[in-house]
């Protein structure tokens, strides 16, 4: 599935080169504006990859009026550009689609990036036809992504001329991370995550509408989700987290007369699943989940949260989150065999992490109106 | 230059660049880098570092401490590079 369409300027986005056509600017290409707006709306971000000045891609975003989630002008080599792109996006390069005229920069890209999907122009016009370009999932959040992206853009750029910690640039952006638990709504956007991130998950593969609505209806799993917004922009629905209560033996005992046969198995809450959108990195958006789910865990009797996490090259922000609440791997600090989550554990006796001070916990969503959306 | 001292001077610069937080150019060994008390890391800025690590020693952090205990303190970190890192 490609995520992101890195685009050259001259002879490509562009019907000229913008350096070289005097006081008349070049136009866009119609065709090739037509098939990126196209794409933007199935949730697919733009990204700029151009041997021009900066001014060029200010050019282009105005008269394309397309927004671009990254923009990379220069004389480098455009491997590097795109190496760039795809590490400030934080997605893989095999999600990753480069369009170039110029045959020996395309030849360069390929070389210095195999994963990434190399076309020309002429190729570009037709993807939107192609599998890798139809996300099988779409949601609110997925066709306003590249909205969501151009403002990811302008908050760096203030972030990085704030100058304070990260804690007082969030205060600053007006950042507040809503928790509350999951309603069906929520379930297509749920499993939309489920699919597409890498960095932030803890299971091997996605989880299906229909397992999550099991979940979300067997009274003995909690499913929170949490929502992101700040004055740069609402990113909506951007993680969620499964945890198992372990009461299933609850309803059964009650219904068969034995209430007491769950007393021993209320020790621990699991944790199967924790997702979030690669977007919300550094935002204390794992911070706020995580904080959330200790204080219902240790409100519901609970003395221990445990996080099942399978280990990959590509999760490490999500294990730095974990060990930041406090969860340590219960195994020996080795892998465990192949595919095989390790168990990330804490005790939720004494001081539990706290929430962070522009998050909040809310019984149920529609009692807070600002920032939800459907 | 892999020295405990030549790693935690490394270590101090990195922080205070990666943060933006100038005062952590002077952090005492005994600084968290996790949580909001000490250097705050979080998955963004810990991710960074480990890389930085990664690039300046060599030694792959996220790699060889499943729970990353090793991030409990500035000086329990330079103490696992120091032990790491190729000779």
């Amino acid at each position: 599935m490609i995520k992101c369409v890195v685009w050259d300027i001259d002879n490509t986005l562009l019907t000229g080169t913008y350096l070289e056509s005097g006081e008349q600017l070049p136009a866009p290409d119609a065709g090739l504006v037509e098939v990126a707006r196209e794409l933007d709306q199935r949730g697919i971000v733009h990204a700029l990859a151009s041997k021009n000045p900066p001014e060029a891609a200010d050019y282009v975003a105005r008269v394309t009026q397309l927004p671009f989630a990254a923009a990379e002008c220069g004389w480098g080599r455009k491997s590097e550009a795109v190496r760039r792109i795809i590490d400030d996006l934080a997605i893989g390069a095999d999600t990753v689609a480069f369009v170039d005229d110029d045959l020996m920069e395309r030849a360069e890209v390929a070389a210095g990036l195999p994963e990434v999907l190399v076309l020309s122009p002429e190729d570009a016009a037709e993807a939107p036809q192609w599998p890798e370009f139809r996300p099988a999932v779409l949601t609110d959040e997925g066709r306003r992504r590249g909205q969501l992206y151009a403002q990811r853009r302008l908050r760096q750029e203030e972030a990085r001329a704030f100058g304070g910690s990260r804690d007082n640039f969030l205060r600053y952006a007006g950042t507040r991370v809503q928790i509350s638990p999951a309603t069906a709504a929520d379930l297509p956007r749920l499993h939309e995550l489920s699919v597409r991130t890498h960095q932030f998950t803890t299971a091997a593969g996605p989880a299906s509408e229909a397992d999550l609505a099991g979940w979300l209806d067997s009274g003995r799993y909690r499913l929170l989700t949490a929502r992101l917004s700040d004055r740069f922009g609402d990113d909506g629905l951007v993680g969620g987290v499964l945890a198992d209560t372990g009461e299933s033996a609850v309803r059964a005992g009650v219904e068969a007369g034995e209430a007491g046969a769950a007393a021993g198995e209320a020790g621990s809450w699991t944790v199967p699943l924790l997702v979030m959108s690669c977007r919300a990195m550094g935002r204390g958006v794992l911070d706020a989940l995580l904080a959330a789910l200790c204080q219902q865990a240790a409100a519901a009797g609970a003395t221990e949260l445990r996080v099942l996490c399978r280990v990959t090259e590509r999760n490490v922000p999500l294990r730095l989150a974990l060990a930041a609440a406090g969860l340590r791997a219960s195994q020996a600090s080795q892998a465990p065999p192949v595919g095989e989550p390790v168990v990330f554990a804490r005790s939720l006796s004494g001081a539990l992490p706290a929430l962070p001070d522009w998050a909040e916990l809310t019984a149920a969503r529609g009692a807070a109106t600002s920032g939800g959306r459907s | 230059m892999t020295g405990a001292d030549a790693i935690l001077a490394a270590l101090r610069d990195m922080l205070a660049g990666i943060t933006g937080r100038a005062e952590l150019a002077a952090a005492p060994p005994d600084t968290a880098l996790l949580g909001p008390d000490g250097a705050g890391l979080d998955s963004l800025t810990g991710t960074l570092l480990l890389t930085e690590v990664q690039h300046r020693f060599g030694v792959d952090v996220a790699a060889e401490d499943l729970s990353l205990d090793s991030l409990a303190s500035l000086g329990t970190l330079a103490g696992f590079i120091a032990a790491h890192a190729p000779r």
